[in-house]
């Protein structure tokens, strides 16, 4: 079985946002994870080429760091690497980044395409649905669990307030929520990480990619950061009327509800 | 049985390479695994860690040892390593199989949120770094100058814990109370980098150590008083690596020595029968043991009261190496047996002097709902009642 | 006339998802400050009857879809029609709400149409030049990001509970467009075998956007039903610190902090938790939290949005009748 599972460095969830003097994300000293959904997502990978054979190949894109990402994913046990990476993609959108994905997997045996259901960063969970559209392929997203049976996937993916079961033929893309098939991300082997310093990791440019630069659909006009949080207040009052004072605030003023 | 497994020279340099270099003087004797703390617990960590076979492994380049209940055990107390016949660098050695891993990217899932706010926020405990000397505010704390003589170093956890900000404002009290000329860098510092190393992460560890060293130096910092002695340990044994040479002392230290000229004591009668817990990193790795016990028997009333697992012998709280950050079901903590113990000798405070320690003892405490007969306190908060019983 | 702003309404067995109207609240605005109709877009079988509804929401004109395909959501049928209608139609926006359905079904739309998708937003301002910007939450929340489109149409996903639902007009009458879309049978390679709706089942901790959790204060296992209850009824998880689990009132898979589960929900309701360190630095980044307490001086009132010092067995179940309140308003 041919899989393919698209990795994303990400931010470390406890990184701070600080912008630069021209007011865009500074990435500088920020540590950088892969994406957690993505683990999912590999590990996943990984279990199926172990129960049917084959090869996972993972697949990023990004600047000069994110081959450490894809170092990961051949520590976990994918066997290939490739990262697509090229200046004119700095400011690629989700559609511009689409492109040259799909450029780059067209060119990989594919029966299986995995990813995280959402980037931690970003969050647009765009990516790989698109993907499956360039590709021509069908797609179930938020995938909670599935199996694979000769050429047919069975799939359950989380609907508002529950579950769908869809069946599908191979090729198709999946995007994996946490906690996939009751799996957590392995933790390498220390023979493991040293095998995967010896794997084929390739970088792609978009010319090697046969692309010129894309013009992006979306532009980002700034960013902001949120309101510090306000100090805290204790609702005084009997329990009954601090109830009722408490769910207030938190629809008309916190706006949670 | 076992699967035989090849022995992997590559492996055994790598692991090597990392750091582990007195792995080969190991041979095997086991008396490393007796002294262990984990054999006093029962319970699936008990069962499979056990760190003569981890060396082993480690020895070989065997695979096996990565296991996070195996890799990731060591509480680096220290009893194995001070009673080794051979020296042999044990905690070194686990510290740089861990880097195998950890340096390679792969801190198991728990402790990724631990490193991500050590390098987001320069603490391991999420706290905002603009945060860190907050709970300094009203208390009239100097700022380091070139005057001052004492650096005070206070720990990530008692800057943002608020239980633990008791024992930062009790030490500032007493070094104040003696007339000590002392200062504080808080804002501006990181996390010592102790715990973080023991976990493996060198580069995360470097990155903190250089940071504090550099803002040491700059500040023309010669003399550190420690809150705790994870920060002693590390500013004494691993800044000298990286270049960073000061005179580093633990407060039981500084204090000790002012009780003894005349400059501090305890004008109040507290009645307590008073037992003293040694943490590890100021007793078996600083030789820190007379100190603490001085000053506890320096308040008038006092009875003290040893542990049975006392000084060079002393029983570890499960807090070192990382495993603060570890989840340990209930009877499987080393806390509990000091609770267990210090009930034994009808105490009625137990006393210890570590920051860390306090928060597993606390927790045992109130886990074996010993509350009404043990009070867990920290040295300081002991003194300063001493100092002024309100 | 002209194209317009576009709202998908989306139904599920004939009920329009709360969402929906209140992009067609928002909607009405939008197009109102820029001189174009409000449009819903209905896509289903029988679903005529709820265009009325649509209508009275602000709709200047609905497009209904009925196709069998179309009669219970699926990824390809829904994009297939809608690609065809938009084609035809071609709006200045296209709208949807940030449901599983939306965060489906509006990539793979906006790739077939070659378009710009802004997700899970939770602002549009309309601007002159630059016609509408979207604010997006990013990293989380600790950021936000504004952005725009150049080419039309432009699609987004708005979280929902960003926009308030205005007063219904019962009395507006929208103009009724009929469209017919044949479905292509590649779009139809994934089959829906089977929908299991569970109302009841909680969302995992790691997940979830509000948690209600308990700690020693809970006093015993069983008490954690009046947690649950709250926890129902806004759509919560159930978390418990430490001591909870260390008692055994919880499974150690629902332990909330740094040796446990670390989250970051939107909501978090800490109830009996006075907040060891662990715990907070767990939970800490939460966007709001919430502390009910007995013991005024516990730490968690030091990292709470809003705290009630008082007992919870008295607090919780009346906070759980407000919220059921606020719910069915």
């Amino acid at each position: 079985m041919n899989i393919v599972v698209c990795v994303k460095q990400t931010f470390d969830t406890e990184a701070k946002i600080v912008f630069d003097s021209q007011g865009r994300i500074d990435p500088n000293g920020v540590n950088l994870i892969v994406n957690p959904y993505d683990e999912f997502a590999l590990e996943e990978g990984i279990r199926l080429k172990e129960k049917f054979g084959g090869t996972v190949t993972a697949v990023s894109m990004g600047g000069a760091r994110a081959q450490e990402a894809l170092r990961t994913a051949l520590a976990m046990g994918a066997d290939k690497a490739l990262l697509v990476s090229d200046p004119a993609l700095n400011d690629a959108d989700e559609w511009v980044s689409t492109q040259a994905l799909a450029q780059a997997i067209s060119k990989i045996p594919h029966d299986i395409i995995l990813a995280g259901r959402v980037a931690i960063d970003d969050g647009s969970s765009q990516v790989c649905v698109r993907l499956a559209e360039e590709l021509h392929l069908p797609s179930v997203s938020t995938v909670l669990k599935f199996s694979v049976e000769g050429n047919k996937v069975t799939a359950v993916r989380e609907i508002d307030g529950g579950t769908e079961t869809l069946e599908v033929e191979l090729p198709v893309v999946l995007t994996a929520q946490k906690g996939i098939n009751g799996n957590e991300p392995r933790y390498p082997s220390v023979a493991g990480i040293m095998k995967a310093k010896k794997k084929e990791l390739k970088t792609m440019t978009l010319a090697d990619l046969g692309l010129s630069a894309l013009e992006p659909k979306m532009k980002i006009s700034k960013y902001d950061l949120p309101a510090p949080r306000q100090a805290g207040k204790k609702i005084p009052g009997e329990p009954a009327a601090a109830a009722q004072e408490l769910v207030r605030l938190l629809h008309e003023e916190a706006k949670v509800l | 049985m076992d699967e035989i497994k090849n022995v992997s020279l590559e492996m055994k340099d790598y692991i090597a390479s990392s750091g582990a270099e007195t792995l080969s003087w190991c041979m095997q004797c086991g008396l490393c695994t007796n002294l262990c703390p984990w054999r006093l617990v029962p319970g699936e960590v008990s069962e499979n860690f056990n760190i003569r076979k981890m060396q082993r492994l480690g020895q070989l380049g065997l695979e096996g040892f990565e296991e996070e209940n195996i890799l990731f055990a060591c509480v680096t107390c220290g009893m194995c390593q001070i009673n080794c016949p051979r020296n042999v660098e044990i905690i070194d050695n686990v510290r740089s199989m861990r880097n195998t891993t950890v340096g390679a990217g792969f801190l198991p899932a728990h402790l990724r949120p631990i490193a991500g706010s050590l390098h987001a926020n320069g603490n391991p405990w999420s706290g905002e770094r603009e945060k860190r000397a907050a709970w300094q505010n009203g208390l009239d704390i100097p700022a380091f100058t070139e005057d001052t003589e004492y650096l005070l170093f206070v720990c990530c956890t008692s800057c943002y814990d608020t239980r633990s900000q008791k024992i930062a404002k009790s030490i500032v009290r007493l070094l104040k109370a003696a007339g000590v000329n002392f200062g504080v860098l808080t804002a501006e510092e990181n996390c010592c980098g102790e715990s973080i190393r023991k976990l493996g992460d060198e580069e995360l560890f470097q990155k903190l150590a250089q940071g504090n060293i550099d803002l040491f130096k700059r500040n023309g910092v010669k003399k550190i008083i420690t809150t705790s002695p994870h920060c002693l340990y590390a500013f004494k044994k691993d800044y000298p690596e990286l270049g960073g040479e000061f005179e580093v002392m633990h407060y039981s230290e500084v204090l000790a020595q002012l009780v003894k000229e005349g400059k501090l004591a305890f004008p109040e009668e507290l009645v307590r029968k008073v037992t003293f817990h040694d943490p590890c990193y100021l007793g078996r790795h600083n030789q820190v043991f007379d100190p603490p016990r001085e000053l506890i028997q320096a308040i008038p009333g006092v009875e003290f009261v040893e542990l049975d697992r006392s000084r060079n012998k002393s029983l570890c709280c499960a807090g070192g190496g990382g495993r603060i950050w570890a989840e340990v079901p209930m009877g499987e903590r080393f806390g509990e047996l000091r609770i267990t113990g210090a009930v034994e000798k009808q105490a009625d405070t137990l006393v210890t002097a570590c920051p860390y320690c306090i928060i597993m003892l606390d927790d045992a405490c109130a886990g074996l709902e010993k509350g009404d007969v043990l009070q867990v306190m920290e040295m300081s908060e002991l003194l300063c009642k001493a100092l002024d019983p309100k | 006339m002209p194209k317009g702003i576009w709202i998908f309404v989306e139904q599920r067995d004939g009920q329009i998802r709360k969402s929906s109207f209140e992009l067609l609240s928002e909607g009405r605005k939008l197009a109102d400050q820029i001189g174009e109709p409000l449009v819903g877009v209905i896509l289903g079988q029988g679903v005529e009857t709820l265009v009325k509804a649509v209508a009275a929401q602000g709709a200047d004109k609905v497009i209904l879809v009925e196709n069998e395909q179309l009669k219970n959501y699926s990824t390809g049928a829904y994009t297939s029609a809608l690609n065809q209608v938009i084609r035809k139609g071609e709006p200045q926006a296209f709208l949807m709400g940030n449901s599983a359905t939306g965060r489906d079904l509006a990539p793979r739309l906006a790739q077939r149409l070659g378009v710009g998708l802004a997700s899970d937003c939770t602002g549009i301002e309309h601007d002159p030049e630059k016609f509408l910007v979207f604010k997006r939450p990013i990293y989380a929340g600790k950021a936000f990001a504004y952005t725009g489109s150049t080419a039309r149409p432009v699609l987004a996903t708005i979280r929902p509970n960003t926009f308030a639902i205005a007063a219904a007009d019962e009395s507006r009458q929208a103009e009724v467009e009929k469209e017919t879309v044949s479905v292509d049978p590649a779009d139809l390679r994934a089959i829906i075998k089977e929908v299991a709706l569970a109302t009841s089942k909680r969302p995992e901790l790691v997940e979830a956007d509000i948690i209600v959790s308990g700690g020693r204060g809970m006093k015993g296992p069983e008490n954690f039903t009046i947690l649950e209850q709250l926890a129902d009824v806004i759509g919560a998880a159930v978390g418990a610190s430490r001591a909870a689990v260390d008692s055994g009132w919880r499974e150690q898979k629902f332990q909330v902090g740094q040796t446990g589960k670390t989250v970051s929900p939107t909501l978090y309701i800490a109830c009996g938790i006075s907040g060891a360190i662990q715990h907070l630095a767990g939970m800490g980044s939460s966007k709001f939290i919430v502390a009910i307490n007995k013991d005024p001086e516990a730490n968690i009132f030091n990292v709470a949005s809003y705290g009630i010092v008082g007992d919870l067995f008295e607090v919780v179940p009346l906070l759980t009748e407000e919220f059921k309140k606020l719910v069915s308003a």
